[in-house]
């Protein structure tokens, strides 16, 4: 079962590079800590979903890449080409020669429908040359303007086209601080469209992954490049293949079968190493949460402390919420990892804090004009309050 | 209880050793079927003959899809159910209903139900078609199957206090990831089939087909797989051959049925003036079933009075309007849909009219030439009555739907002071 992975923008084209790499070189890497067949499988498993094999044998991973200018995709390209070990496919990006500034709008409104039929496509041809699909993961920021604008009506128009198909969005949550005036307009926007028209919205956070940097990591002067690989290393602990039942002997084919269960947004909280257990009176109540372990004595992880009845809501019985994966052979290296992916209160608050400083904005009509100039209208705005204001109080009344 | 006359009489020279073989080759026909002796002791009532026989009746009645897990019912569970899928097949008489639930005795009653069952229709056959062992690539082109065998029966659940909507919210979502999950997997195995039949082209000893099945394939692939299709195939013509030496001496079966009918002692006579078990409409129904015949009557003018009245008021507002060229498009895009309604209703009568439309699991085998018709059924057309019906069903889906929001909003519009918000994607 394969993926199909659109990257959008520069922040969706530079960390789309960073998964693909990661995966590569995980599943290539020779430190695996398990038999050569378990590793041949897992390397299979992994080349399945994400790329395909051409005759002269360079993998070719299986994404498009769409952008409004070409710069980051040249370079994405490029990088990926220069390291010999696998590419992208000649043909599978779509750019235009100049940007259009930071507009959510015009990325929706115009910059969507007027290249629609040339991106979906594109899309089209990746799908045809898998031999199953399971689905779209598509990367993409929130905040930025064009990016985010057309991010939202590609994946409107997937959910048309492939009705059948799961749909993930990996979104990155920008900097509390962020530089672009109207991020919070966009923010919302893009979630409320991608509400209605997504599966899974994975978030990361700016901020979260830049502590990891700085504290986990000890690294002075934090780059894009080192929040990017952060990133890919997040995603590609919960991407690479796993087993699907207890002494099964085939990896699971359907990768992006995380059963999501209600739609509300997840949050992508992965600690490397063992997860520690909460002792705070009031946990982030979850809806459900996927761990997926790797390495090293994996049959033997204690998962006590995650089947806790006070991690979850009432209606609900931890048996139905929580999910573990496993799979013995070690992911990037390390002797043992954990992920969690978590469907829960944690997003609530900084949810709530973007609706309230955008509605903030709104209510004083600041820079609207950006948007109506393009056919986003006041009706539209107000919709997307709602929608978000719901989202709040589901999660909130957990 | 009917049987079949023949003109020729080949059981009148079989001789004495006739009965046991055809009721052997009888119980080689059916699941399991038991041993001649079994019969025997049953025609005299023996107790020790009845739990066999309510095994029998119970592999033949229950439904096919709970055949693995049924089996290792208690057999106090297989007679309930045997009576009442008796019961509800109309079977006449009495006795079998009064036998007790351990199933320790009425060998004689059930050899006359297994008699009666046998004689309403082709029952070794119908067994041996369902058990046919399929070489080819098998695709069903209508609901029936699915219709008809509705699957193990899931246990009434009742719910204990009020129910979280949002606990139904996850469920209703969770039923949507696995439907979606299914067709993911459908669309791989079409694929796969496709890929399969493309590479093994010519390679098929029958030129009609061409192409190997996936079960070919893999006979090819796994000796082992085919030697274990082998033996099903062999099971299969045993059974085959069981059922043509059936039929060829059955006549002396229903002969010596005969002789265990006159051994029963006669009904009671209260018994026998009580009407057949019909599960459908009781006396007082039929009744109903006259005086809602005539209302309905009395509708039927009713509404054509109405609409007469309507029409002509209609006319004669409008007057000459609606003829113009302007109204030529717009009549013309009602036309249109008002004959695919009618085209997708025709089509659905059809279905249920009866067997002239195509029916069961057709093979899948992919044709290069074009060669007309026949018993053969052209993919894209089947592809095109399912869409039909696809559209006609999403219609009237979304028909409700817009029932039910009126009646919501209603509901809602009843509370004043309440702003009601429709939860997105509905």
């Amino acid at each position: 079962m394969s993926i199909v992975t659109v990257q959008l923008g520069q922040c969706g084209n530079q960390i789309g590079f960073e998964v693909f790499d990661t995966l590569f070189s995980d599943s290539h890497s020779s430190q695996g800590l398990c038999s050569k067949r378990e590793n041949e499988a897992y390397r299979a498993s992994c080349k399945e979903r994400f790329f395909n094999e051409e005759e002269n044998g360079v993998p070719i991973a299986r994404a498009v890449l769409v952008d409004m200018e070409p710069k980051v995709i040249n370079q994405t390209l490029s990088k990926a080409a220069q390291s010999g070990r696998w590419k992208y496919g000649q043909h599978a990006y779509f750019c235009q020669k100049q940007g259009s500034g930071n507009n959510w709008a015009y990325g929706y409104s115009v910059h969507g429908p007027r290249h629609e039929e040339s991106i979906m496509n594109l899309i089209q041809k990746e799908v045809e040359k898998c031999d199953s699909l399971s689905g779209f993961f598509i990367i993409m920021s929130m905040a930025g303007g064009t990016g985010s604008g057309i991010g939202a009506f590609v994946t409107q128009n997937l959910q048309d086209q492939y009705a059948h198909s799961l749909k993930m969005n990996q979104i990155i949550w920008p900097y509390g601080t962020g530089e672009v005036i109207v991020q919070n307009y966009n923010s919302i926007l893009t979630l409320s469209h991608l509400y209605r028209s997504s599966d899974a919205l994975l978030v990361h956070e700016n901020d979260a992954v830049h502590k990891i940097c700085a504290k986990l990591m000890n690294i002075k002067q934090i780059s894009f490049s080192d929040i990017n690989q952060v990133l890919a290393h997040q995603l590609g602990s919960v991407f690479q293949p796993v087993y699907c039942a207890e002494g099964s002997f085939h990896y699971r084919r359907n990768p992006l079968g995380i059963d999501w269960q209600v739609r509300p947004p997840l949050s992508g909280l992965p600690p490397l190493g063992k997860m520690p257990l909460n002792k705070e009176l009031h946990f982030n109540t979850s809806i459900a949460n996927l761990v997926i372990l790797r390495g090293k004595d994996v049959q033997s992880a204690d998962l006590e402390g995650f089947k806790d009845p006070a991690l979850y809501t009432s209606w609900l019985h931890p048996i139905h919420a929580l999910n573990v994966w496993k799979t013995q052979r070690a992911f990037s290296k390390y002797e043992k990892s954990a992920s969690l992916v978590s469907n829960s209160q944690f997003l609530v608050k900084p949810l709530d804090m973007i609706v309230g400083k955008a509605w903030n904005m709104f209510a004083s009509k600041a820079y609207l004009h950006q948007y109506t100039k393009f056919g986003i209208e006041e009706e539209d705005f107000l919709d997307s309050f709602t929608l978000l204001e719901q989202v709040v109080a589901s999660y909130y009344n957990l | 209880m009917g049987r079949r006359r023949r003109l020729v009489d080949p059981a009148a020279e079989a001789g004495a050793g006739a009965l046991p073989k055809v009721i052997a080759a009888l119980s080689r026909s059916l699941p399991a079927g038991p041993s001649p002796e079994i019969f025997r002791r049953a025609k005299f009532d023996r107790p020790e003959a009845a739990p066999a026989l309510w095994q029998l009746l119970f592999r033949l009645l229950s439904p096919r899809s709970a055949d693995g897990a049924s089996a290792s019912l208690a057999l106090e569970a297989q007679v309930c159910l045997v009576k009442s899928a008796l019961r509800s097949q109309g079977y006449p008489r009495l006795v079998l209903a009064q036998l007790p639930e351990d199933g320790s005795r009425g060998s004689r009653e059930l050899l006359l139900a297994l008699s009666w069952l046998l004689a309403r229709g082709p029952l070794p056959e119908q067994l041996l078609a369902q058990a046919h062992v399929q070489l080819g690539d098998e695709i069903p082109v209508c609901e029936c199957e699915a219709l008809a065998s509705p699957g193990p029966r899931v246990p009434h659940v009742e719910a204990e206090g009020p129910v979280d909507i949002r606990c139904v919210q996850w469920l209703m979502g969770r039923l949507r990831f696995r439907w979606r999950c299914l067709i993911a997997s459908q669309q791989e195995q079409c694929t796969l089939l496709s890929k399969i039949h493309l590479y093994t082209r010519g390679c098929h000893s029958d030129q009609r087909l061409g192409h190997l099945s996936v079960a070919e394939t893999e006979m090819l692939r796994d000796p082992e797989g085919g030697q274990q299709l082998l033996r099903r195939l062999e099971r299969e013509n045993t059974g085959l051959e069981a059922a043509l030496e059936w039929r060829r001496g059955e006549l002396v079966f229903w002969r010596w049925m005969d002789t265990v009918l006159g051994a029963c002692p006669p009904e009671a006579p209260a018994a026998a003036t009580q009407p057949t078990f019909l599960p459908r409409i009781a006396e007082r129904g039929l009744g109903r079933l006259e005086l809602a015949a005539r209302e309905l009557r009395a509708l039927q003018e009713e509404l054509c009075e109405a609409t007469g009245r309507r029409r002509a008021a209609w006319e004669a507002r409008v007057g000459g309007q609606g003829r113009g060229p302007q109204w030529s498009s717009a009549r013309q895009a009602l036309q249109k849909a008002v004959e695919q309604e009618l085209a997708a209703l025709r089509w659905a009568w059809e279905q249920d009219r009866g067997p002239a439309r195509p029916h069961g699991p057709h093979r899948l085998v992919r044709c290069e030439d074009e060669a007309p018709g026949g018993q053969h059924l052209r993919a894209a057309e089947v592809i095109q009555a399912l869409r039909s019906q696809e559209a006609c069903l999403e219609a009237a889906l979304r028909r409700l739907q817009g029932q039910c929001r009126q009646e919501l909003a209603r509901l809602a519009g009843a509370l004043p002071g309440l702003i009601w918000i429709l939860p997105p994607r509905c």
